[in-house]
């Protein structure tokens, strides 16, 4: 019993944004499907007529520099975002999270565009590019391609600011800083879930943070699930920033996390009492290892 | 039989090419032309009356067939054990109480259309008007007199089962004891989460037989079951099962085969379906939760002296096999080991929950936890090692069992300890069996530690039933055997059990394996094979094609070409459990398991990870070692699920993990970081070359031993599984 009607393959982004147009309705883009199919399948999701494939959409299946940014299409594997020697090199967090993100399986054909479409506030790639300060380029029907702060896509649980009838990711940019004299950027990421290969983590987080000599010169933490939408840690990044990371500074600022990001009980997964213990490990380590990077 | 050829070697599997191949046809992958598609509307509530129901939209759905609803099944009542179960719930019942829906996952509807999408359709605008009745989920509630009744129409009590142990005097036993150890254990559902889901088809045959394609454990007693509820006898029923994906217990009560049945009879067209996973998982029986509280004495030397037990499993809305399986348990509650004064009492009590059901162990599971977790504990308090505590008890041959009577030798637990926990790196010293030493991980916060459990399992469901297998041979030729052809109806469930009896088989006769084929698993031309449940398959088949072999063979040579014969294998008798004491023979083979693990606790996340297991088994006779060493390490992950991940959360009787991204089992990334099997071979005198059983016995002791293994790590004691890393930290104080 097929949930949908018709499916299309675009080559180009021009042919997509034709199949979004014209195409029978309901219409939805897919890319590996390992969210959605099982939306459609389960009944989560109302069927749909037309499912528009992004994974043969040449635009959208790049990695590569552009001038101050690294382009990420958003319908590359997660297997192939992972294994990218500019990903490594510019946006530790984010191979890290591609590593952990289910099994190897769903990595060869889960992309990144729709872990962040999912909108849901624990996805590991989500949770990485949001510390990277990522840009994602949104292409409508008509009209110029926009650019906006990744953080502006998401509405609630399994709500995107996208309307996907309408609008798809394109890819996401992220600014390239080369280290100076004057300081160095990393970033980690790291979750905590057993068993592995199957479902979103207990919790996650990623760090990006720049170095200059003993001081933080700047910092963006990001925590999942920790609120609606996928969570910055603003009041903790506010606390370290120009700060040498002891573990005075370090607690001043995992206060502030607790107190800022809002944790809850899933019956099936994990109690907020437990998410709340657990943070304070995962912080440390995520920002002990970052800090070493950047060394 | 002096030397053996076939037994004993690992030949490809039978079936293996086919399923590495995909070519192996389950139950989801038959189609016949014509073929019509059914939906169950499920109750989706955990107890209530159906008052009404309004079809009249739902028949307007293009393509619909039919719908049909209580009123429309002949003897509206199944049930492997008692008939408890209405086939369909709601007004118009055959049978009293065939109304009321007593779990979530009772049957309201059957809707057969032309196509998949049509069913659904109309199940989904099909109008049930329900009084909700007051409902009970928790069986020592259920056990109050005042609580409501599950199933009114069979008397004024939710206890289903109580079965009772009284040996010797516990209180004159516990006078002797130097040390007394209490305890509460909890045990948790567990989910079979077969790889296929419950499908089937079914058909009118050249015979004009109702013919149903199903997977289930026992094709004969599907079949007196479908023809009880379709009014026909039994020879009108014919049950057939193509390859089948995994059992585990969880298809030995049935879900798809009367409805199935019920619809091709009456539209004398084929008809198919197949569960959704979700479907599965609420539509089926699970394995039973218990609460177990126990006090166990013993001398300052070790030697246990007394036991008492008080253990409450919730059978949930129907019976299924929760009798058998709770009888099991009531055996296996004292352990392996000689206990002069046993006092049991065994409650199953009716709830609106799932089912409990047969799975892996049968009762054995939730039993070992609380008994062996009992031996780590008084091994501490006495300061004794914990193999050494096991081997000051451990039954020996002749030793009676809490029923009375002992267990049918040869004993070989003692052997099995030893296996175990030498390949784990135990030494024997003058002061006794001394554990080896761990190396701690540099992060503090990683901490490792071994556990040893050991566990007992009998073969055969017995308890006075008469156990029997039926099988025919066929022996091919001129002057020599070119061909065998044996019959077998047992089910090949996945463990390998058709390529073992065609082994069993070449040996009886003298062929190579080569030249048997096997016909199975079809009511139609075949006895009575027994359950593949039990941990019997291997032991009754074996025996029941070895006679047949033998058989034939004294025909062919008295030149009978071909020469065929029959043999229908009867186990030694046993008794049923006397009713106030228990005194019983009930059980014609057990066989022993032991097991040393060693576990790794994350104690600021409360993740633990086996590292090590260590798996020592009494098989008899490896029919096959491969086949063997697989039953070992499929079980082991298996009750690794059971105890560290799975978790069944329901609330008030639903299911909120029915879906396999929430209700998470091990994959490949989880399992334990090793497992050695140790195959003991300690042959059972009436075992068809001495072979004992196998399926269950290596999912026995793996959560005692891990918990013995947090024990050892960190200095806690977790009475509650599975060991999820909230319970674990809990138990560490590290969360409140
Ligand atoms: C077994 C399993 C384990 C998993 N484990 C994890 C895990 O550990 N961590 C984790 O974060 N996730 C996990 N997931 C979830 C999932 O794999 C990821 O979220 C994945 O990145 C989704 O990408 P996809 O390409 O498969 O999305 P799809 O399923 O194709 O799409 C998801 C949604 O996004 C939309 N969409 C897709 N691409 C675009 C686009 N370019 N623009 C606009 N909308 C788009 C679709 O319409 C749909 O609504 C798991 C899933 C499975 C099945």
């Amino acid at each position: 019993m097929l949930p949908w009607q018709i499916y299309l393959r675009p080559q180009t982004l021009a042919e997509v944004r034709q199949a979004l147009d014209s195409a029978p309705k309901p219409v939805l883009p897919i890319a590996g499907g390992t969210d959605l199919l099982l939306d459609l399948r389960q009944g989560r999701h109302a069927p749909v007529q037309t499912l528009v494939d992004l994974t043969a959409v040449a635009e959208m299946t790049v990695i590569e520099l552009r001038g101050e940014h690294l382009f990420i299409g958003a319908a590359v594997p997660v297997s192939r975002v992972h294994s990218d020697p500019l990903v490594a090199r510019h946006a530790r967090a984010l191979t890290e999270a591609s590593a952990l993100i289910a099994g190897p399986q769903v990595r060869n054909v889960a992309t990144l565009g729709g872990n962040v479409a999912h909108a849901l506030p624990a996805a590991d790639g989500t949770i990485a590019l949001l510390a990277l300060d990522t840009q994602a380029e949104i292409a409508a029907i008509s009209g110029e391609n926009r650019i906006v702060p990744l953080s502006q896509l998401f509405l609630g649980p399994g709500k995107s600011a996208i309307d996907k009838n309408k609008e798809i990711i394109v890819g996401f940019y992220i600014q390239v800083l080369e280290a100076s004299e004057a300081f160095k950027v990393s970033s980690c990421f790291k979750r905590i879930m057993r068993p592995q290969g199957v479902a979103l983590p207990i919790i996650n987080c990623a760090i990006w943070l720049a170095r200059e000599g003993d001081r933080i010169r700047d910092i963006r933490i990001a925590v999942g699930p920790g609120g609606p939408i996928p969570f910055r840690a603003t009041k903790a990044e506010a606390v370290l920033r120009g700060q040498t990371p002891t573990n005075e500074t370090i607690e001043r600022a995992l206060i502030a996390l607790l107190d800022q990001v809002q944790f809850r009980t899933s019956p099936r997964r994990a109690s907020a009492d437990y998410r709340r213990h657990l943070v304070g490990g995962l912080f440390r380590d995520v920002i002990e290892s970052a800090w070493e990077r950047a060394g | 039989m002096s030397t053996k050829n076939v037994i004993g070697t690992s030949p490809v599997r039978l079936d293996a090419r086919e399923k590495v191949t995909g070519k192996a046809i389950f139950p989801g992958d038959l189609s016949m032309p014509g073929m019509l598609h059914m939906k169950i509307l499920f109750a989706w509530r955990p107890h209530a009356r159906v008052l009404r129901i309004d079809t009249t939209e739902a028949r307007a759905v293009p393509g619909v067939v039919a719908i049909f609803t209580a009123q429309d099944v002949p003897v509206n009542e199944y049930g492997l054990q008692v008939k408890d179960q209405p086939v369909l719930c709601g007004p118009g019942s055959s049978i009293e109480g065939g109304d009321v829906v007593r779990f979530v996952g009772d049957q309201v509807a059957a809707i057969v259309a032309e196509s998949e999408q049509a069913a659904a359709k109309a199940r989904d605008l099909i109008r049930v008007e329900y009084e909700d009745l007051p409902a009970v989920f928790d069986p020592e509630q259920a056990m109050q007199a005042d609580a409501p009744l599950v199933h009114p129409e069979r008397g004024m009590s939710n206890i289903c089962v109580h079965y009772k142990i009284r040996k010797g005097d516990v209180e004159a036993g516990f006078k002797q004891a130097d040390v007394i150890v209490e305890g509460e254990y909890r045990l948790p559902f567990q989910e079979h989460a077969y790889l296929q889901p419950e499908a089937g088809l079914a058909y009118i045959d050249e015979e004009g037989r109702v013919t149903i394609k199903v997977a289930g454990q026992w094709t004969h007693v599907d079949r007196e079951q479908v023809a009880h509820a379709l009014g026909l006898p039994e020879e009108q029923v014919r049950v057939v099962y193509p390859a089948i994906g995994g059992a585990f217990g969880g298809r030995e009560d049935m879900s798809v085969q009367i409805v199935l049945g019920l619809a091709a009879w009456k539209l004398r067209r084929p008809v198919k379906i197949i569960w959704t996973r979700q479907e599965s998982i609420i539509g089926h029986g699970k394995r039973h939760p218990a609460v177990i509280r126990v006090r166990w004495g013993a001398t300052k030397e070790g030697k246990l002296v007394a036991a008492e037990m008080n253990f409450i499993g919730d059978a949930g809305a129907y019976m299924y096999t929760t009798n058998k399986v709770l009888g099991n348990s009531t055996i296996v509650c004292t352990g392996p080991y000689f206990i002069p004064n046993v006092k049991t009492d065994v409650y199953g009590v009716y709830t609106n929950n799932v089912p409990g059901a047969a799975f892996r162990g049968f009762g054995a599971p939730q039993s070992a936890f609380a008994a062996e977790s009992q031996m780590n504990k008084l091994a501490e308090k006495l300061n004794l090692d914990p193999v050494e505590i096991r081997l000051r008890n451990a039954l020996r041959d002749g030793d009676t069992l809490s029923v009375g009577t002992p267990a049918p030798g040869p004993v070989s637990i003692v052997q099995v300890i030893e296996a175990a926990a030498r390949q784990a790196g135990w030494k024997e010293t003058p002061q006794g069996w001394q554990a080896p030493p761990v190396e701690q991980p540099s992060e503090p916060h990683l901490k490792r530690g071994w556990g040893f459990a050991a566990g007992f399992k009998n073969v055969g469901f017995s308890f006075g039933y008469q156990e029997n297998s039926w099988a025919r041979v066929e022996l091919h030729g001129k002057s020599e055997i070119e061909r065998v052809v044996a019959y077998h109806a047992g089910a090949e469930v996945g463990q390998g059990t058709h390529t073992v009896m065609a082994q069993m088989v070449a040996e009886a006769v003298g062929v190579p394996f080569e030249k048997v084929t096997m016909v199975v698993s079809d009511t139609a031309n075949m006895g009575n094979p027994g359950s593949a449940s039990a941990s019997r398959m291997t032991y009754m088949a074996g025996n029941a094609l070895r006679g047949a072999g033998l058989a034939a063979l004294e025909k062919w040579h008295a030149e009978e070409r071909p020469a065929i014969a029959e043999y229908t294998y009867l186990a030694p008798k046993t008794t049923p459990f006397e009713k106030e004491t228990g005194y019983s023979t009930p059980n014609f083979c057990y066989a022993y398991a032991a097991q040393a693990v060693e576990v790794e606790v994350d104690t600021e996340t409360g993740e633990v990870r086996l590292l090590r297991v260590i798996a020592a088994d009494d098989v008899g006779q490896a029919i096959n070692p491969k086949l063997a060493e697989g039953q070992i390490e499929g079980a082991v992950v298996q009750a690794q699920g059971y105890a560290i991940q799975e978790n069944f959360v329901t609330q008030n009787g639903r299911v909120l993990s029915d879906q396999l991204s929430t209700y998470l089992i091990p994959t490949i990334l989880d399992i334990p970081g090793e497992i050695k099997s140790v195959i003991l071979e300690v042959p059972d005198p009436n075992g068809p070359w001495g072979a004992r059983g196998l399926g269950e016995l290596p999912y026995i002791p793996l959560a005692p031993a891990v918990t013995g293994g947090i024990h050892a790590a960190t200095g806690t004691w977790v009475d509650e599984i599975p060991l999820i890393p909230e319970r674990v930290l809990r138990s560490l104080g590290k969360i409140t």
